[in-house]
């Protein structure tokens, strides 16, 4: 009988998230659920079994004993046997020891010791309150099992798990054996709601509490001693929006191109009153400095590839790494991997963009990324230069195969940075000074906070946000080397199938990554949001990553799809733009979308709460403004938005 | 029929509010002081115990003396006692202090609670004594066997809007029991079904109800003492309606405040949640309020007919208590000692019925003598026609509730009561100035002291799944256009107090009614108001709802 594991964390509800003092998460005084795609994962754990009959459904999860609560939720929800992995030392853990230690219960529940047994984890694809991705793909690296990440439909056939992978702009169907790790994303089947003899099953029921010494786990390798990285600092981020420039004029025509002219003068800021940063602290002199890096040396990034280009956010990579290079000695080299079939000619394209060397890996089963052997193509690259930093762009790929490539060479990793330089650490207890250490920041906490994490061990493991930094201007001048290498596979890297791999214009997954949002409410039901949509055509046209999204009330009535819709109970976008047409702004839409770059109001009424959230504000109404924006989009007015590639 | 996905139980009370829990309370305590052992379920529909609980409490605390131990009720959470109690009244400019206190109003000695927390509390005791307590389960009916009521059937989940089954779908349990109360708080849905199959009020007035709206605010310091109790009658509304407002200072500069208006309201278009932030403009309460900032926001009905609108309250196996059978004394605004008195009589009862081991109605009719000896009776029997002549505005009815205060509740013409929504009346009737004219001026909010519906709901944490059938069934959609939006202006989208129901106009100008379930904070107004009924109030999936912390 299969047996189906279900790896679950609780999460304080995100709207009363708090941190502690030492800049680790205060579980304390908040109310908990489960985090959202863990009980997707719960979910898909029940729909497995009802596909396959029969199985066993076990449920795991590492934290306090207040995660009893949601364990014994999942057991109201259908699971038979949950365990917790409850000790005060693994206080601190990082990703890396949090994925090893849920390994190793795993383990010691009796799994995990060879290749031909018969069980399926299924974990969520990131919590709320970290938001790594990292620990499913590194409990699958532990475990030494195929993986498959951001799974949002799972079926069961000829004896393998075929899920359905969301990638940027498409999907890809996958063919896994068991045993096999996913992760799914809270897009899939809805977790069912307990039942109430369910209910009172798990009232009965006993969680089984583990401790560490119990799963035979060595103090050193959990908590902060078993963690390869550390939260070094901390900083609230201020989201309040200065006052909006409303756009001047009566009569359309002027107020778009007023509109026009105050976007290119740019937006108000806000006087910020904010404490100067304390001066740099300075680590007093009799502190010995340690060099960590025992030799490594050079920025590995990895250059992705989709229908055969090189992927943007891969091109963007190569900014920050040749900053660093810049920071660190003279001579410091940027390396980028590229692994896929008769790529040869794109290695110039890495070159163009700055990279100093290109290490090519050709192999026509390698067509298509495919995390097994790309994660062992990294590690034996890895072990080969020896690089100090290694970088991958934060997308569906470079998110799993981050944490799977750091398991095997035992390195910590930073998720979604939006920050990368070189600084120095003080550790005043054991008076030393790192120097040089990569320092990774990352917004977290439901984008409230910046948290800058450190790595004590190479390579320094990070993935940077796809967007934050710009593509290096192409120069054909620069030159580089190009080097080939042959990697050793084992069969088992390509026990995984892909069965099919779709790219289309992506639809819907594009809200998350369009730089445009035009985004239609209430204000323009007249003609059921068609100009709303025309506007974001006469964008696309003009090659901008744009596409169109809704409030609420126009999905209530049937315009609009809910994958479209922005605001608390659907989705929360952050594009370079969002254009808010006809929206009054209620608390609810705000909550999906106040963090984009650039807000832009159309409203017929001035005290509409949207406009003090807004940038840039034209009063008048829908139908006269949007035709008009259209004619300036077809002339080449994009909203300040370069075109993409 | 009794299947896998069902369980057996001694007792089933539906709702954890303070007369469920009082009657959990009450019989476990007589059971284990025999020894006895009698499975004891509590159900509740919001997510947790309290999730659904509002209430503006000054609580007369002997109910709760007598139903818990002594140190159990030195361990309840108070949140402080009256200081000092005002009732004032407002006139649009000014207000003045009355210098006495109308009869029954008197609050000195009483405590101000947060209901919620109490009922948390009390749903700890109840674990405590062996009593299973389930909250984030709705039921959805009751299960019948030879036309007599033999268990309750939890909501199936995982149902789409059009009812079809969806793949996460959860058929709903299925739960015997000797004996089932309904304790499901103020027009309780089950209880409302089980009044009309018996026809428990063929004796009895039609209930009458007012709404609460309820705020919570954290105030500038100073503004308001830890203590202070203020009730205000008069302005916004000028003795047409019957209603007024609350304000209680509590500790850290906490203000809860809220504004009741009865729904035997005229005006087709009056809004009770305009109604109080109209109130919250006037300069008594807005100088508490200023610079301070709204922290939650809720709405719930609170029957108040008193004694001649208490139905029949038991058939075979089945009893009702606190606020389903309408237990509340509208002069002194307090409910919640009934809710526990009536848990009592409830747990007395079912004892005895457990002992002779027969749940009929004969047996069970002994809850309405225990009623009748109680403190229910003593109290809501002397002011039986109170809330009757205030419907005919406050300055008559003030007046012929004097009489009855020196008479023992003597009308000399008994008034007739009808439901609630037949009080409203037509566009075409109303003479009086309609509502946004009688307030032109005061209905724009500024979103720091006034909030519209959209922003208060945010401030009421309600939730509802999107993928479910609508709660609220509207009984024959031609029939609801061509009476409430034709007729009456579709009153329901001004009284609903969450911006649950709209009135969508297309490019042809027809209109229509668009429900906003998802909206809905469970007060129930529309079950009671609409004209021609034609909305029903169903239960949603357990779990969604408002989520009222310490309301």
């Amino acid at each position: 009988m299969t047996t189906i594991i279900s790896l679950m964390k609780q999460v304080p509800l995100p709207s009363q998230m708090r941190m502690g003092e030492d800049g680790l998460m205060d579980r304390t005084k908040a109310k908990s659920i489960i985090n959202i795609d863990c009980s997707f994962a719960l979910e898909a754990g029940l729909q497995l079994k009802s596909i396959l009959g029969e199985a066993k459904l076990i449920v795991c999860s590492m934290g306090p004993p207040s995660f009893e609560q949601s364990l014994k939720k999942a057991i109201s929800m259908g699971y038979d046997e949950a365990y917790l992995l409850s000790d005060r030392k693994l206080g601190g853990s990082d990703t890396f020891a949090t994925g090893l230690a849920i390994s190793t219960m795993i383990k010691h529940l009796g799994f995990g010791k060879g290749l031909n047994e018969d069980f399926i984890i299924v974990a969520g694809r990131q919590t709320s309150d970290g938001d790594t991705a990292h620990v499913p793909s590194q409990v699958a690296a532990n475990l030494g099992i195929p993986q498959a990440t951001f799974i949002e439909d799972v079926q069961f056939q000829d004896n393998h798990v075929i899920a359905r992978r969301i990638i940027e702009g498409g999907y890809q169907i996958l063919k896994l054996p068991k045993p096999c790790t996913l992760s799914l994303t809270p897009t899939g089947i809805p977790p069912r709601r307990p039942s109430l003899v369910g209910a009172v099953k798990a009232n009965q029921a006993k969680i089984n509490v583990l401790s560490v010494a119990d799963i035979n786990l060595s103090d050193e390798k959990i908590g902060l001693s078993g963690s390869p990285t550390i939260v070094a600092k901390v900083i609230n981020i201020k989201s309040e929006r200065a006052p909006v420039i409303f756009s001047k004029g009566h009569d359309s025509e002027t107020l778009v191109e007023n509109l026009i002219k105050d976007m290119k003068t740019g937006k108000n800021t806000l006087e910020r009153v904010e404490k100067k940063v304390s001066k740099a602290k300075v680590a007093p002199e009799d502190y010995k400095k340690v060099d960590f890096r025992d030799g490594a040396s050079g920025i590995l990034t990895w250059a992705e590839l989709a229908n055969g280009k090189i992927t943007r956010p891969s091109l963007e990579l190569l900014t920050p790494a040749k900053n660093l290079a810049t920071s660190l000695e003279e001579g410091t080299k940027v390396r980028t991997l590229l692994i896929g079939h008769n790529v040869k000619d794109l290695a110039n394209e890495l070159i163009y963009h700055g990279s100093d060397e290109v290490i090519i890996v050709d192999d026509e089963r390698l067509e298509e990324y495919r995390i097994l052997p790309f994660s062992s193509i990294f590690a034996e690259v890895i072990q080969k230069y020896n690089p100090e930093i290694a970088l991958f762009a934060a997308t569906t790929a470079g998110r799993e195969l981050a944490p799977r490539t750091a398991v095997l060479t035992q390195s910590g990793v930073t998720a979604d940075c939006t920050g990368l330089e070189i600084g120095e650490h003080i550790d005043r207890k054991n008076k030393k000074v790192f120097y040089p250490i990569l320092e990774s920041r990352r917004p977290t906490y439901g984008e409230s906070k910046l948290a800058t994490i450190l790595g004590f061990h190479c390579p320094q493991i990070s993935t940077a946000r796809a967007g934050t930094f710009e593509v290096p201007k192409r120069d054909e001048s620069l030159k580089g080397k190009i080097t080939t290498f042959k990697p050793k596979f084992k069969d088992d890297d390509f026990i995984t199938e892909i069965v099919k791999t779709v790219r289309g214009d992506g639809g819907l997954a594009n809200l998350f990554e369009a730089d445009v949002i035009v985004s239609g409410g209430r204000g323009t039901i007249n003609d059921e949001m068609q100009l709303v949509k025309d506007l974001a055509q006469a964008l696309k046209d003009q090659g901008i990553n744009a596409e169109y999204a809704s409030s609420r009330p126009m999905v209530d009535i049937g315009i609009s799809e809910y994958a479209r819709q922005v605001g608390q109970t659907g989705k929360t976008v952050r594009p370079k733009v969002y254009v808010a047409i006809g929206i009054s702004g209620a608390i609810q839409h705000l909550a999906g979308m106040k963090e984009s770059e650039t807000i832009v109001a159309i409203n017929t009424h001035p005290q509409e709460s949207i406009f003090a959230n807004s940038d840039f504000g034209i009063i008048g109404d829908y139908n006269d403004i949007v035709p008009e924006l259209i004619r300036q989009v077809k002339e080449g007015f994009t909203f300040g938005i370069q075109k993409g590639n | 029929m009794k299947s896998e996905n069902s369980l057996l139980t001694d007792v089933l009370i539906i709702g954890a509010g303070p007369s469920g829990l009082s009657t959990a309370i009450s019989l476990a305590d007589k059971v284990n002081k025999n020894g006895e052992k009698k499975r004891i379920v509590v159900l509740d529909k919001g997510q947790e115990v309290g999730s659904h609980i509002l209430s503006g409490t000054l609580v007369k605390e002997q109910a709760l003396k007598e139903l818990l131990s002594k140190e159990e009720f030195e361990n309840l959470p108070i949140e402080t006692d009256v200081i000092s109690d005002h009732t004032v009244r407002l006139t649009p400019e000014g207000f003045s202090t009355l210098p006495f206190h109308p009869p029954y109003m008197d609050n000195t000695g009483n405590k101000i609670i947060s209901l919620s927390k109490v009922c948390k509390y009390l749903a700890d005791v109840a674990i405590q004594k062996g009593v299973e307590i389930y909250a984030g389960f709705a039921v959805s009916n009751l299960i019948y066997e030879n036309g007599k009521v033999v268990g309750a059937k939890c909501i199936d989940t995982g149902v789409n809007k059009k009812g079809e089954k969806q793949k996460n779908f959860q058929g709903g349990s299925k739960v015997f029991a000797k004996l089932i109360i309904l304790a499901e708080g103020s027009r309780g849905s089950l209880a409302k079904k089980v009044k009309n199959k018996f026809a428990l009020r063929a004796k009895s007035n039609p209930q009458s109800y007012s709404i609460g709206i309820k705020e919570i605010w954290t105030a500038k310091e100073g503004n308001i003492k830890e203590g202070e109790v203020y009730h205000t009658f008069g302005y916004p509304l000028e003795g047409e309606e019957f209603g007024g407002g609350f304000i209680y200072g509590l500790g850290d500069n906490r203000v809860e405040l809220g504004f009741a208006i009865g729904l035997d309201y005229k005006d087709p278009t009056l809004d009770p949640h305009a109604l109080m932030q109209i109130w919250k403009q006037h300069p008594f309460v807005k100088n508490i309020l200023e610079g301070g900032t709204l922290t939650q926001y809720g709405a719930k009905t609170i029957p108040e007919g008193g004694w001649n609108s208490i139905s029949k309250l038991y058939i075979d196996n089945l009893l009702i208590v606190g606020d389903s059978a309408g237990f509340v004394a509208m002069p002194a605004l307090k409910g919640v000692h009934f809710s526990v008195t009536s848990g009592m009589c409830a747990a007395r009862c079912a004892y005895e019925a457990f002992k002779a081991d027969d749940f009929g109605e004969a047996t069970l009719s002994n809850y309405k003598k225990l009623i009748d000896n109680s403190r229910i009776k003593k109290e809501l029997y002397p002011v039986r026609n109170f809330r009757a002549v205030m419907s005919e505005g406050l300055f008559v009815g003030g007046f012929k509730f004097g009489i009855q205060l020196i008479t023992n509740g003597f009308c000399l013409l008994t008034p007739h009561m009808k439901r609630d929504s037949l009080y409203t009346q037509k566009l075409s009737n109303f003479k009086n100035k309609p509502f946004k004219e009688r307030f032109a001026g005061k209905l724009e909010f500024d979103k720091k002291l006034t909030f519209d519906k959209d922003s208060s709901v945010f401030y009421s944490g309600t939730h509802h799944d999107e993928e479910q059938p609508t709660h609220l069934v509207v009984k024959n959609i031609e029939e609801f256009s061509r009476i409430n939006i034709n007729e009456y202006g579709m009153p329901c989208q001004y009284f609903c107090p969450a911006a649950v129901y709209e009135e969508h106009i297309d490019k042809e100008s027809n209109h229509s009614l668009k429900i906003h379930a998802e909206n809905c904070v469970h007060c129930k107004t529309c079950d009671i108001k609409t004209p021609n009924d034609a909305i029903t109030w169903n239960t949603p999936y357990g779990g969604d709802g408002p989520q009222y912390q310490n309301m």
